[in-house]
């Protein structure tokens, strides 16, 4: 589970889809309504949370210096400074959907077969973010002889307006819906806003480490609970971390010239093949 | 946009923020929320709102110019 979900937190796949799917799928004994679910859920996403941090240790010194110089300013003078100010924008409309919507759309929705339509409709959504991309990048005439080139057309995550930073960062409420994917969503609103699609991943992952690890951390005292096995649970939380660094590290490079379809194409199967044996009670 | 009135808004909103969040954090409003007690994560979302407001005010305050010199002379 710790492994599982690592790297589908920050592929754009859905990683409570997941959760949700292939315990059911494989017939794993995980009880969701069981109290000790939750500590390790929270100790997963700490896992996950802490990987990203890791990865952007240097960026993220920057962007709190930064943040705290342009708010005592009252003027933003640097590219880090309004990056910073990007993401306190961004990440409030999501927490704020978060903390008053979470549970209660988690609750409604957390059953195999929803988690498995909403898998298809998020690989409709990021084929349709790569069309719409794709259209863009015929109206621009950007002509290039590669795609790393073509690329460089685009913008960098600094530049991203701060009305679309606030409609990204609130487009990560979807992803309470189990099968809908928080990077999948936020890197298509960062491809809409005309990010390239590495910044776009740098500006998803950016936007995620706080939301993560806010909604983590106020979970910890869970963890205090009587008959939490918090060694293991540790264990998972350690995988989920190293997974997590892993497929961050491959997306950043795979996103230098890939594109999101792939990824749509994989929810739109693995959504269509787990209803069908969902159905079938396979 | 500059204005000292809605720099003014922003502050006082940002008060408002806090006051929010300590009436969370000590279980006195339940607006919301779906259990009884003190609401830790809503308590911390409205410290967000607070900070957001008083940056967003300090952004908004017209900056005057300085003076080395007294301006009339």
């Amino acid at each position: 589970m710790g492994l599982l979900q690592g790297a589908t937190e920050l592929f754009p796949v859905s990683s409570l889809g997941h959760a949700v799917l292939i315990p059911s799928l494989l017939h794993w004994s995980f009880k969701q309504s069981d109290p000790s679910f939750l500590p390790f859920l929270v100790l997963l996403h700490i896992g996950t949370a802490t990987a990203l941090l890791v990865l952007y240790r240097q960026e993220w010194v920057a962007l709190i210096r930064g943040f705290v110089t342009a708010a005592i300013r009252g003027q933003i003078q640097t590219d880090t400074e309004r990056l910073s100010m990007l993401l306190l924008v961004g990440t409030i409309p999501a927490a704020i959907l978060g903390v008053f919507l979470e549970s209660k759309i988690k609750t409604l929705f957390a059953s195999p077969s929803v988690a498995a339509v909403f898998l298809v409709v998020n690989g409709v959504l990021m084929i349709g973010f790569e069309l719409l991309r794709r259209r863009a990048e015929r109206r621009s005439a950007v002509m290039a002889s590669s795609r790393v080139e073509q690329e460089e057309h685009f913008a960098q995550a600094e530049r991203i307006s701060f009305r679309a930073a606030a409609v990204v960062g609130a487009c990560q409420a979807l992803a309470f819906l189990p099968g809908i994917s928080r990077s999948g969503v936020t890197i298509g609103g960062g491809l809409l806003a005309g990010l390239r699609h590495e910044e776009a991943a740098r500006f998803s992952f950016l936007l995620a480490t706080p939301t993560i690890l806010g909604a983590g951390l106020v979970e910890v005292p869970q963890l205090f609970a009587g008959g939490v096995p918090v060694g293991e649970y540790l264990a998972g939380a350690v995988l989920s971390g190293i997974a997590a660094y892993a497929s961050a590290r491959f997306l950043l490079r795979y996103f230098r010239s890939g594109r999101l379809d792939p990824y749509g194409v994989y929810c739109v199967g693995a959504g269509l093949v787990s209803l069908a044996l969902l159905h079938f009670n396979v | 946009m500059k204005s000292n009135g809605l720099a003014i808004g922003l502050g006082v909103l940002g008060v408002v923020f806090l006051i929010v969040a300590a009436l969370y954090a000590l279980g006195v409003l339940q607006f919301l929320a779906s259990t009884s007690g003190p609401h830790y994560k809503h308590a911390i979302l409205f410290v967000v709102l607070a900070v957001a407001s008083f940056v967003a005010a300090n952004f908004a305050r017209p900056k005057g110019t300085i003076y080395m010199t007294d301006p009339r002379r």
